[in-house]
């Protein structure tokens, strides 16, 4: 040959040497470290739920723009009152154990988590009647209704592209990719997850390479972005609020002083760099529709009202939170500051089980939106509430009841955050979804053999 | 009082007084120095304070122009000088700065004041900081005292303020130093003094940590937010006088001319307390045993003075009392020994001069009593004789009128020698009167007995009488036969001094220890010669009488115990006094 000829032929190699490099490949093992520590795969425990949804699988799937897509059914249809659905298996379905998907399975897993609802199968058909007419049934069931079965071994198992390797529980766990997963196998070969790692352990971990996914707290946001890491958000999820203990605060003015004296935007502008949303509601903007009714600014004068009207010595409140919460510290530390200026003393502490009030981080609970005021209520101390109806408006009057005592004081609601090396590459994003759930086998890793 | 015990008293009340007079110089002395060492070791204090105090503002200075002038420092203000600028992004770069350049306090605020970073207090950001954007000039401002308020405390700070400038922005750099603890610990302090820091309002610390009873210092406090000017004053801790602490305090000012705190030195008063109370011991020590020493000396000088003239005092008594052998034994050769001395040699002369005199008295009363009887005997003697010549006369003469003449005579010798044996028996009745026969007697009773006796011959020679008997008087011990006889005695004797009449008094009256009994006529009275001469016997001033009658009554009453006197002038009358145990 040619010597002329060996300079095309060099061209082309390194076109496909280079083309190689950003081409998605299969292999490798994906590293992800989370903050939760759960303790199993339940499908119904809030921790787990980003987890889960790479094990198990719903029957419908939200898309980026919140819009179902088909899962585990491929397609469905409801009466005119919405009370009545009925949804098509997606054939060929096989659990992990190597048993195909059977409408039994699904109804069983449906059962746990549509409480009130009549759900039957017939063929592959799956039929769901519910007390009330529900648009928000298929949310939950996104959100909520992965369908999981038992092995031999009675271990849950899914029809995810993962399965499960693997568990230590609150520890680590390692996820396999499915070879006979319906929509393909993932990319990676394998995910091992490290849990219960903190915020600056993850950042510190993807740092110096030990991982290549890591949850990001505001903190650490900019700091990531500032080294060039993919970041990932989720739609704000979390809801961080201040909570009375019970028997303590009993006097409304307090409270409500304490509310008053609040600088949310500040916090959010500093303390959380902008992300997620203020908030003096339970549920996210997003979700309900009716957030920004409730006035998030503060009121210093009037606070300083209330404290006036208050004896020296009710004057006080000590405030404690978990060092998990992302910026809990900061924020507490401003709470105080503010709480100062309208003449309230507020003692802050980690972990202190003697607190008046605690700053809490609860995860959205559910998609539909009754099911999520009904649920987050008790979960962060409240009482349980009932809505009037399931409209917007009756949804917002119940909403504005359990918080005019001020006992809860919604500060945030925050996404998921999460930061990625520089070796990972997602092939068709998300690979984070809205609803925070983790499409991991979109991702796939460079430099890893192909 | 006796002389031991003026002796005494005026010995304690002498040591007493120099005691605490010399205690009080001592005392005053003693707190004149103390209070001089005080100024000095205070002035050595507060010169250190001055001096640390300007040393820290001119060390700070350099430290916060090396932030302001630093490149992270700029490029801060460059971030934040634009249109975009995110203040979070410089939230929390001011710590490890602070640290760096050994700041307690470091503050970075934007040209309209927001409070960008906080290195003492990071969850302020976003906070107003007017107070900095009022100046121009920050950076030839010196360093100044500010209140830093922290999460849970306050602090007081010496502040410099600089100023970084990107274009027409500003940043401003608030570094400080705290004036804590550590600032207090770099005093060094005499033993007994320590140092605190007052921060405005109500906080005190020490070097070894907060200082809780602030309560006690409220008057230093409050007396230096009147004046503005350093202050002195004592607190006492408790009530213990020991526990009193001097302060010396000096206001840190502000640069608003506002009180911020002050610097207090406190100096122990305990040891100067401890001492005035060990000198008060000292003086109390010394008090009682001078006490007890003029106790001492007084019972030697009453031993050796009090009680010789005691004794002689006693001599005197019993000299006067008629023990006219009394002896003194005083032995010292001294005054007091010569006063013993003499006073013996005094009794001993009075003695033989007593005697010397109650013989020539008695010679004298002999020879008295011997001229008397002659007198007496030659009255009736001399018609004797004169009746037995007569008798030999008529038997030579005239035998024929013999027998006549010899019962003529007879008779006459009869009634002479009848008188001469009453003149001898008076006398032997004067001579041989017996000792009295004591018992129980109701003096006022015998004297109305005995003038019963009297009532005749009082009115016939229109005598009056007039009683005044004490009814309180005690019943004494006499022989009421020879007691009445003297009252009859001294009552004739009355009516005979008042022949033309008068008045007769006689009074009763108890003393002390017996009674006493006045016999007064207002008759002619009796000149001093007849009162020296009126109890011896056969002396008398009447035409009639024996001349006995007093003398038996100065007879009875001297054997009775008692005493009898006369009181009289001529023309005034004449009492006589008898005094009874």
């Amino acid at each position: 040959m040619r010597p002329s000829a060996w300079l095309p032929l060099a061209v082309l190699s390194a076109c496909a040497v280079c083309g190689a490099a950003t081409r998605p490949h299969y292999g490798g093992t994906l590293r992800v470290e989370m903050r939760a520590a759960p303790a199993t795969l339940d499908t119904a425990t809030p921790d787990a739920a980003p987890l889960a949804s790479l094990v198990f699988e719903p029957l419908v799937r939200l898309d980026a723009s919140g819009a179902p897509h088909p899962c585990l059914a491929i397609s469905w249809q409801h009466d005119a009152t919405a009370k009545r659905w009925q949804f098509n298996l997606r054939p060929g379905v096989k659990f992990h154990d190597g048993f195909a998907l059977v409408p039994a399975a699904v109804v069983a897993s449906l059962r746990s988590v549509l409480a009130g609802a009549v759900i039957g199968a017939a063929g592959d058909t799956i039929t769901i009647r519910a007390e009330r007419p529900g648009p928000g049934l298929l949310l939950e069931l996104a959100h909520n209704g992965l369908v999981f079965a038992r092995d031999a071994e009675g271990a849950l198992v899914g029809t995810g592209p993962f399965r499960l390797a693997s568990w230590e529980p609150g520890r680590r766990a390692t996820l396999a990719a499915s070879a006979d997963y319906w929509g393909g196998r993932a990319f990676v070969d394998a995910i091992e997850l490290q849990m219960g790692r903190g915020l600056r352990e993850q950042l510190v971990d993807l740092e110096i390479g030990k991982t290549d996914i890591a949850e990001l707290g505001p903190a650490e946001l900019r700091r990531a972005a500032e080294h060039g890491r993919a970041v990932w958000s989720s739609a704000p999820l979390h809801l961080i609020a201040l909570v009375f203990a019970p028997g303590h605060a009993a006097d409304p003015r307090l409270r409500e002083a304490l509310a008053l004296s609040i600088d949310r935007a500040a916090m959010h502008s500093v303390l959380l760099q902008k992300q997620g949303e203020i908030t003096a509601a339970l549920l996210p903007q997003w979700l309900s529709g009716y957030a920004f009714a409730f006035p998030t600014a503060p009121d210093p004068a009037r606070a300083r009202g209330l404290t006036a009207e208050l004896p020296a010595s009710a004057r006080v409140l000590a405030l404690s939170y978990d060092p998990a919460i992302p910026a809990g510290r900061a924020i507490c530390e401003r709470v105080a500051v503010n709480a100062r200026d309208a003449g309230l003393t507020v003692q802050v502490a980690p972990q202190n089980a003697k607190a008046d009030l605690n700053l809490v981080e609860v995860r959205l609970p559910s998609l539909n939106a009754v099911r999520a005021l009904v649920d987050i209520g008790p979960s962060i101390g409240l009482e349980a509430l009932q809505p009037v109806g399931p409209t917007p408006e009756a949804l917002y009057e119940s909403e504005r009841r359990l918080l005019e005592d001020f006992r809860a004081i919604p500060l945030f609601q925050l996404p998921d955050l999460y930061g990625a090396a520089g070796r990972v590459h997602v092939f068709q994003p998300p690979a984070i979804t809205r609803m925070g759930d983790w499409r991991f086998e979109n991702i796939w890793l460079s430099g890893a053999a192909p | 009082m006796t002389f031991r015990t003026r002796l005494l008293l005026l010995f304690a009340v002498t040591v007493v007084i120099a005691v605490v007079f010399v205690g009080a110089i001592v005392s005053t002395t003693t707190r004149r120095a103390f209070g001089r060492l005080d100024d000095q070791r205070v002035s050595a204090v507060v010169a250190q304070f001055r001096q640390e105090l300007a040393r820290r503002q001119r060390e700070i200075v350099p430290r916060v122009k090396d932030i302001a002038e630093a490149d992270s420092t700029l490029a801060m203000a460059i971030c934040l000088s634009g249109a975009d600028a995110d203040p979070a992004s410089c939230v929390e770069d001011v710590q490890p700065v602070a640290a760096a350049h050994n700041l307690d306090f470091l503050e970075l605020v934007s040209s309209n004041g927001t409070l960008i970073s906080s290195a003492q207090w990071p969850a302020r950001f976003l906070y107003q900081e007017d107070w900095v954007t009022r100046r121009d000039d920050w950076n030839s401002q010196p360093p100044f005292l500010k209140r830093e308020e922290l999460p849970n405390d306050t602090a007081l700070a010496i502040t410099c303020v600089r100023v970084a400038t990107v274009a027409d922005r500003k940043l401003y750099v608030i570094g400080g130093e705290a004036l804590d603890r550590e600032f207090l610990s770099s005093f060094v302090l005499p033993t007994g003094m320590r140092a605190l820091l007052y921060r405005e309002p109500l906080t005190l610390i020490s070097a070894a940590g907060p200082v809780q009873q602030t309560a006690a210092l409220a008057p230093v406090i409050s007396e230096l937010r009147k004046r503005r000017g350093e202050v002195t004053r004592t607190v006492e801790w408790s009530g213990d006088a020991a526990s009193a602490e001097t302060f010396h305090a000096i206001p840190l000012i502000g640069p608003d001319n506002e009180l911020m705190g002050a610097f207090l030195v406190g100096s122990s008063r305990a040891e100067e307390v401890g001492l005035e109370r060990f000198l008060r011991r000292v003086e109390i020590l010394v008090a009682v045993g001078g006490i007890l020493l003029a106790l001492l000396v007084s019972l030697w000088t009453t031993a050796r003075i009090t009680r010789p003239v005691e004794a002689l005092a006693a001599g005197a008594r019993a000299v006067a009392a008629g023990d006219w052998k009394t002896h003194v034994e005083v032995r010292s050769d001294d005054e007091i020994g010569a006063l013993g001395a003499a006073f013996n040699h005094m009794t001993r002369e009075l003695l033989e001069q007593r005697d010397r005199l109650l013989q020539a008295e008695r010679v004298a009363a002999w020879r008295e009593l011997a001229r008397r009887l002659a007198h007496e005997l030659k009255n009736p003697l001399f018609p004797l004789q004169i009746t037995v010549e007569n008798l030999q006369r008529a038997r030579a003469d005239h035998p024929d009128q013999f027998d006549e003449v010899f019962r003529e005579s007879t008779a006459t010798l009869l009634a002479e020698l009848g008188k001469l044996r009453g003149i001898i028996g008076r006398f032997s009745d004067f001579a041989k009167m017996p000792p009295p026969q004591l018992e129980t007697v109701d003096l006022n009773g015998l004297v109305r007995e005995s003038l019963k006796l009297f009532e005749a011959q009082m009115q016939a020679a229109g005598v009056t009488l007039h009683l005044d008997l004490a009814a309180d008087l005690r019943a004494i011990q006499a022989d009421p036969a020879q007691l009445g006889r003297a009252v009859q005695n001294l009552v004739l004797n009355a009516i005979d001094a008042m022949p033309s009449g008068g008045t007769l008094t006689i009074r009763t009256a108890p003393q002390e220890g017996g009674v006493q009994v006045e016999v007064t006529d207002t008759g002619q009275g009796l000149t001093q010669e007849e009162c020296d001469r009126l109890f011896t016997p056969y002396y008398t001033t009447k035409t009639h009488g024996t001349g006995l009658g007093l003398a038996i009554v100065q007879s009875v009453v001297s054997d009775h115990g008692g005493r009898i006197a006369v009181r009289s002038e001529p023309g005034k009358g004449t009492t006589f006094v008898i005094d009874l145990a």
